[in-house]
C-alpha cells in the first residue's frame, strides 16, 4: 500500500491550520521536529507503519 | 508604562526582595516573571517573592546568569512586572513529571476550564504561552512536542540553569520551587507581541542523516550509516579526536525554511555522539558554522521593532553556550547593550523552546 502518509499529513495540516499560511509553516515545522518531513512524502510513498503511528497519534489529539 | 523591570545583586534573599519591591514601587503588578541565581535558596526566594506580591501571578526559574536591560549579570535576581494593560489575563500551571504526557494534558484541561475555550481553538494571535522547565530533567522534547500536539498557541521558553553546577535546577510558581517539573503559563497580552528565535550559524551545505539513534538518551549511534563520531569528523575534515573541539563552532541543525533548529553535540561516547537535545531517526541535519552573535541578535531585535513599531518589553532566554561564547570573546557587555533601549529580563539557559526544543539559540517574547 502507498500514499497513506501523505494523506495523513495533508489532513493534519488542513485541520490544524485552516488555511492560515503562518500556521501551515508552524505545523510543518512541528512535523519535521518529530522526524517527518512533509516534503518527502507523495501519493506513491510506501506506508511506513512507524511514521503512520506517529501521525495517527497527532490525529488522535485533535479529536 | 505598563511593563517595568527590576534587578538586584544584594546579599540576602530578604534584601533582594526588598530591593525589587522598592524599584517597582507602586506599580500595579498583575504578573511578575522572575529569574534568579541558585545562590538565592530556591524554596525561600520563591516563597518570599510571592509573599511580596500577594495579588500578582508570580513565576519563573533558576538560572546560569541573568539578563536585564543593558546588562548581563551573575548571582542576581531579575524581574519583569506587567500591569493589566500589558497582560489582560494569565493562568499558570505546574506540570510535575513532565515526561508523562498525561501531566501536560491535565494542565491543558485546567487552561481550557479557565479560558472556557478548547486549547485547540485558542487564537495564537491573541494568546501566547511561556514554559520554564527543570533544565536537568531531559524532558524538554516530550513537553514541547506534546504542547505542540495540543494547541496552535505558540509556547516559548527555556530550561532552568544552576550557575553551571549541573546539580539541580528549579522552576518557580505558587510560592514554591519545583524540580522535575515545568511551569506553563498562558497569557492574553493586551498589546501586540512577536517572537525572536535567533541563532548565529550558517549552513555549510553538508548533511548528516540520523540512521540509528537512541532517542530517549539524545544519542546518535549512526549518521549516514556510519559510526556517528566518524561521520561527523569526516564531514568536518578532521580526525575523530579533534571533533570534540569543534562542537561549539560546528553544531548541526534541522534546517526548516532556511532557519536552523540547532542540535548541539555534548560529547563523544565510544563512536556515538550525545547531544543536548533530541535527535530522531530519519532527521536530516545540516552541518553549521558559527557567525556573529552580536550582529545577528541586533538584526533580529531591529526586525522585531520594525514589525511592532516599538518595544515595551523583552523576555530573553539565551543559551548558556552563547553566553560562554560571548564570555570567551569578551563580548558580554556588548550583548547586554543590545537591550539597553528596551525593558528586558532573561537568563542563560540549559536549552530553549520555540516550536521545538533547541540549543545555542536565543528565544525571545517581545511586547509592543
Amino acid at each position: 500500500m502507498a500514499g497513506k502518509i501523505k494523506q495523513l499529513i495533508d489532513t493534519i495540516i488542513n485541520q490544524r491550520a485552516k488555511d492560515n499560511p503562518m500556521l501551515v509553516g508552524v505545523i510543518k515545522s512541528k512535523l519535521m521536529l518529530k522526524g517527518i518531513d512533509p516534503a518527502k512524502f507523495t501519493a506513491s510513498s510506501d506506508d511506513d507503519p512507524a511514521i503512520i503511528a506517529k501521525l495517527e497519534a497527532v490525529m488522535k489529539e485533535m479529536k | 508604562m505598563y511593563i517595568k523591570t527590576a534587578y538586584s545583586t544584594k546579599g540576602t534573599s530578604d534584601e533582594v526582595i526588598q530591593d525589587i519591591k522598592s524599584q517597582l514601587g507602586d506599580f500595579d503588578t498583575k504578573m511578575l516573571v522572575f529569574f534568579a541565581s541558585v545562590r538565592l535558596a530556591p524554596n525561600i526566594i520563591s516563597q518570599k517573592i510571592q509573599d511580596a506580591f500577594p495579588d500578582s501571578t508570580v513565576f519563573g526559574c533558576s538560572t546560569s546568569g541573568e539578563i536585564v536591560s543593558g546588562k548581563m549579570l551573575k548571582n542576581s535576581l531579575v524581574a519583569m512586572a506587567f500591569n493589566a494593560t500589558a497582560v489582560n489575563d494569565v493562568k499558570v500551571e505546574v506540570v510535575e513529571n513532565p515526561k508523562n504526557e498525561n501531566s501536560v494534558k491535565k494542565a491543558f484541561a485546567t487552561f481550557e476550564s479557565y479560558f472556557k475555550t478548547p486549547m485547540f481553538e485558542l487564537d495564537p494571535s491573541k494568546y501566547v504561552g511561556l514554559t520554564f522547565i527543570d533544565g536537568l530533567s531531559g524532558a524538554e522534547e516530550k513537553l514541547i512536542d506534546k504542547i505542540g500536539d495540543l494547541t496552535n498557541v505558540n509556547f516559548m521558553g527555556g530550561s532552568a540553569g544552576d550557575d553551571l553546577k549541573f546539580e539541580a535546577t528549579y522552576v518557580y510558581a505558587n510560592g514554591k520551587a519545583y524540580t522535575n517539573a515545568a511551569v506553563l503559563a498562558v497569557l492574553k497580552p493586551g498589546v501586540p507581541f512577536t517572537f525572536i528565535k535567533t541563532q548565529s550559524f550558517c549552513d555549510l551545505g553538508k548533511t548528516l542523516t540520523v540512521t540509528k539513534a537512541n532517542e530517549e538518551k539524545r544519542e546518535v549511534i549512526e549518521f549516514n550509516d556510519k559510526p556517528a563520531a566518524e561521520a561527523y569528523a569526516e564531514l568536518l575534515g578532521v580526525a575523530v579526536e579533534e571533533a570534540t573541539n569543534r562542537f561549539m563552532h560546528n553544531p548541526v541543525g534541522l534546517v526548516i525554511d532556511g532557519m536552523p533548529f540547532v542540535r548541539s553535540p555534548q560529547r563523544i561516547k565510544g563512536t556515538n555522539m550525545i547531544f543536548y537535545c533530541g535527535v530522531t531517526e530519519g532527521m536530516e541535519l545540516s552541518l553549521l558554522e558559527s557567525t556573529d552573535i552580536i550582529a545577528d541578535t541586533g538584526a533580529a531585535i531591529k526586525q522585531a521593532k520594525d514589525e511592532l513599531g516599538s518595544i515595551s518589553g523583552i523576555i530573553n532566554i539565551n543559551c548558556i553556550l552563547r553566553t560562554l561564547e560571548l564570555d570567551q570573546k569578551q563580548l558580554t557587555d556588548e550583548y547586554g547593550k543590545l537591550f539597553s533601549e528596551y525593558p528586558t529580563v532573561g537568563f542563560s539557559s540549559y536549552g530553549e523552546q520555540f516550536i521545538g526544543h533547541i540549543n545555542q539559540t536565543a528565544t525571545m517574547l517581545v511586547f509592543k
